[in-house]
C-alpha cells in the first residue's frame, strides 16, 4: 500500500512539473543544444535567452509590472463593492438571498469570453482603452459572483449576537463594519482577494481587447503576441524563458497563499 | 438602507453581464460589418438564416462539443484519482498539494506557448523521443486528426486540479464513521469507493461538471495560442470563432449571432445533463 501511493505521488509530481520543468531546461539551452539535444555541443547552457527577454523593448518586467497594477486595482474595486453587497445580503430575507445566490452562481458559470465583443465596445465608447486601471471594472464584475458567494457564507457564519450587542452599544452601521464584522472575516476575504488577484492575473481576452499599447500589456497577452509573431522560426529559447519569468511569480503566490486558495475555491464551491 | 449596499455591486454585474447580452441579442438581428460602414442595419433575422447553413458553424459546434465533453470527462476522473489520493494522510501532503495546484494558477496562454514547443515537430521531446524508438513523425501540431487530442491534453492538464480540489473538499465532509462501520462488517475498500464515497461525493462531481463544462464550452486562451484554430480549422471552437468573426472579419453582426447561439447551446447542454442526472436517480430509486 505504501509503496503504491508513493508511485502515485511521484506520478502526480511529475505530471504537474514535467512541463514546467521542461520550460527551465529549454530557457537555459543554446539554440543548437535545441536542434540537436543529443548531439555533443561545445556551448551547452547559456544565460542568452533570459538576457533576450529582458532587454528586448519594452523589456519584460513591465509586463509583470503592468500585470501587478491590474491585479491589485481589480482586488481592491472586487471588494470595495462586495463586502458591502455580501453584508446586505446576510440582512436580507431567505428568499431574496436565495434567488441572489441562484443568479450569482449562474454568472459564476458564464464563459465570459463571450463577452469580449459587447465589453469592446463599452471600452471604446467610455474611452477606456489602453487603461490599465479602467481593466478593474469588467475584471471586479466577473469576479464579483463568487467574492460574494464567498463573503455572504463568512458573514453567514459570524454569530447575530455579536452584531447585536456592539449595535446596543450604539455603534453605527459603518462601525459596525468597521471593526467588528470585517476584522472577523478576514480569512475569507484573504481568500477572495488572492483568487480575484489570479483571476485578473491571468485574463486574456478582455485584456487583448481592451489594450493595444505594447508598453501596457498585461503578461498573459504579451506571451500570446509573442507566439502570435511569426509561424515559422520560433525562437523557442527566448519564449521558454518567458514563460519562466511570467511562471516564478505565481510559484510563489501559491506557495504562499496556497491556504487561502485552497478554503477559498472549496468554500465557494460548497456553500455558494 | 441595508438594501442599497447591494446597488453599486448589482449595478456593475448589470452592466458587465446584462448590457452584453441585450447588446448582442439586438446586434444578431442587424446587418454591422464593414460592408455596411460599420452601420447596424436591421437584416431581418439575416444573419440567424446564414448561421443555419454555416458549415463553419456547424464544424465549430462539434469541435467544440466533442472537445468539451472528453476533456472533462478526463478531468473528473483524474480529479477523483487526486483527490483520493491527497484525502489520505501522509507526510508532505501540503507541498503536493501545493505543487499539483501550479497548473491551474498559471495563465492560459503561458503554457499554450509550452505546449507548442513541447509538441513542436522534429524538435519537441515528444517528436525527439518517437524518433528514438523508431516511430515516424507524428506531426501533432499539423496533422488535423490528432491536433485536437493535444488541446484536450493542454486543457486536462491545466483544469484538473481545480475539479480535484472541489472533490477533494466533498470528500472531506463524508465522516470516517461510515467507513469504519463497513469495514466491522467485513466491506472491501473496494466496494466503500462505490459504496460510500461515490455517491456521497454525487452534489461535487455535479458541482465540478457544471463548472468545467461551462468553462471548457468556452475555450479560447488555450485554443487561439496554441493552434490558432488550426491545422485547417480542425481545433477551432465556437468562441474562437466568433472572435474571428469580429476582429478579423469585422463583421460584429454575425459575430454577436455567433456568440449568442453559443451561449444557448451551453444552457441546453446544462439543462440536458440535468434532466439525465434526474432521471437517473429516479430510475435507481426504483430499482431499489
Amino acid at each position: 500500500m505504501m509503496r503504491h501511493r508513493n508511485l502515485l505521488i511521484t506520478v502526480l509530481l511529475l505530471w504537474s512539473l514535467a512541463p514546467l520543468l521542461w520550460q527551465v531546461y529549454t530557457s537555459f539551452s543554446t539554440h543548437e543544444a535545441l536542434l540537436q539535444p543529443l548531439g555533443e555541443h561545445n556551448h551547452r547552457w547559456t544565460l542568452d535567452n533570459y538576457r533576450q527577454v529582458l532587454t528586448a523593448n519594452p523589456p519584460f518586467w513591465r509586463y509583470l509590472f503592468n500585470s501587478v497594477i491590474v491585479g491589485i486595482g481589480s482586488t481592491g474595486l472586487t471588494l470595495l463593492l462586495a463586502i458591502p453587497a455580501a453584508y446586505s445580503l446576510s440582512k436580507v430575507s431567505q428568499n431574496v438571498a436565495r434567488t441572489a445566490k441562484f443568479l450569482l452562481f449562474g454568472a459564476a458559470l458564464f464563459p465570459y469570453v463571450l463577452l469580449f465583443l459587447a465589453l469592446l465596445e463599452l471600452a471604446r465608447s467610455l474611452n477606456l482603452g489602453n487603461n490599465l486601471l479602467a481593466l478593474s471594472f469588467p475584471y471586479a464584475a466577473l469576479s464579483m459572483p463568487l467574492a460574494v458567494l464567498l463573503l455572504l457564507s463568512a458573514f453567514r457564519d459570524l454569530p447575530s449576537e455579536l452584531e447585536e450587542a456592539a449595535r446596543l452599544e450604539g455603534l453605527g452601521l459603518w462601525q459596525r463594519l468597521r471593526w467588528i464584522l470585517i476584522p472577523l472575516i478576514g480569512p475569507a476575504t484573504a481568500s477572495t482577494a488572492i483568487l480575484v488577484f489570479l483571476f485578473s492575473w491571468n485574463e486574456y481576452p478582455i485584456a487583448m481587447t481592451w489594450i493595444s499599447r505594447a508598453d501596457l500589456l498585461t503578461l498573459p497577452v504579451a506571451i500570446a503576441r509573442i507566439a502570435g509573431s511569426s509561424v515559422y522560426s520560433i525562437p523557442y529559447g527566448a519564449y521558454a524563458a518567458a514563460t519562466v519569468l511570467g511562471a516564478l511569480p505565481l510559484l510563489l503566490l501559491v506557495l504562499i497563499f496556497q491556504r487561502q486558495i485552497v478554503s477559498g475555491l472549496t468554500q465557494g464551491a460548497i456553500k455558494g | 438602507m441595508i438594501q442599497l449596499l447591494l446597488f453599486p455591486a448589482t449595478l456593475l454585474i448589470a452592466l458587465i453581464f446584462g448590457l452584453p447580452l441585450v447588446r448582442y441579442t439586438w446586434l444578431s438581428f442587424h446587418a454591422d460589418s464593414v460592408l455596411t460602414g460599420l452601420v447596424a442595419i436591421p437584416n431581418h433575422g439575416a444573419n440567424w438564416l446564414r448561421l443555419l447553413h454555416d458549415e463553419r458553424f456547424w464544424q465549430d459546434t462539434y469541435q467544440t462539443a466533442r472537445f468539451a465533453t472528453v476533456s472533462v470527462s478526463l478531468e473528473l476522473l483524474l480529479a477523483i484519482a487526486i483527490a483520493l489520493l491527497l484525502d489520505q494522510r501522509w507526510r508532505g501532503r501540503g507541498v503536493v498539494r501545493a505543487i499539483s495546484l501550479l497548473p491551474w494558477a498559471l495563465p492560459t496562454t503561458v503554457m499554450a506557448l509550452g505546449w507548442r514547443w513541447i509538441f513542436n515537430t522534429p524538435y519537441g521531446p515528444i517528436e525527439q523521443f518517437a524518433e528514438l524508438i523508431g516511430l515516424q513523425p507524428l506531426n501533432i501540431l499539423s496533422n488535423p486528426n490528432i491536433t485536437w487530442i493535444a488541446t484536450v491534453f493542454g486543457d486536462v492538464w491545466k483544469t484538473t486540479p481545480f475539479a480535484a480540489l472541489i472533490l477533494l473538499a466533498g470528500l472531506q465532509t463524508i465522516p470516517n464513521d461510515l467507513y469504519e462501520a463497513f469495514y466491522l462488517e467485513g466491506g472491501h475498500p473496494r466496494a466503500a469507493l462505490f459504496q460510500i464515497t461515490l455517491p456521497l461525493l454525487q452534489p461535487y462531481l455535479l458541482l465540478s461538471l457544471l463548472f468545467r463544462l461551462a468553462q471548457a464550452f468556452g475555450v479560447f486562451d488555450l485554443i487561439q495560442v496554441m493552434t490558432g484554430g488550426g491545422p485547417a480549422g480542425s481545433t477551432e471552437s465556437l468562441a474562437l470563432y466568433a472572435y474571428l468573426n469580429a476582429m478579423r472579419f469585422l463583421d460584429f453582426g454575425y459575430s454577436a449571432t455567433v456568440m449568442i447561439s453559443g451561449f444557448l447551446l451551453l444552457v441546453i447542454a446544462c439543462l440536458l445533463i440535468w434532466l439525465i442526472i434526474q432521471q437517473a436517480r429516479h430510475w435507481r430509486e426504483a430499482v431499489k
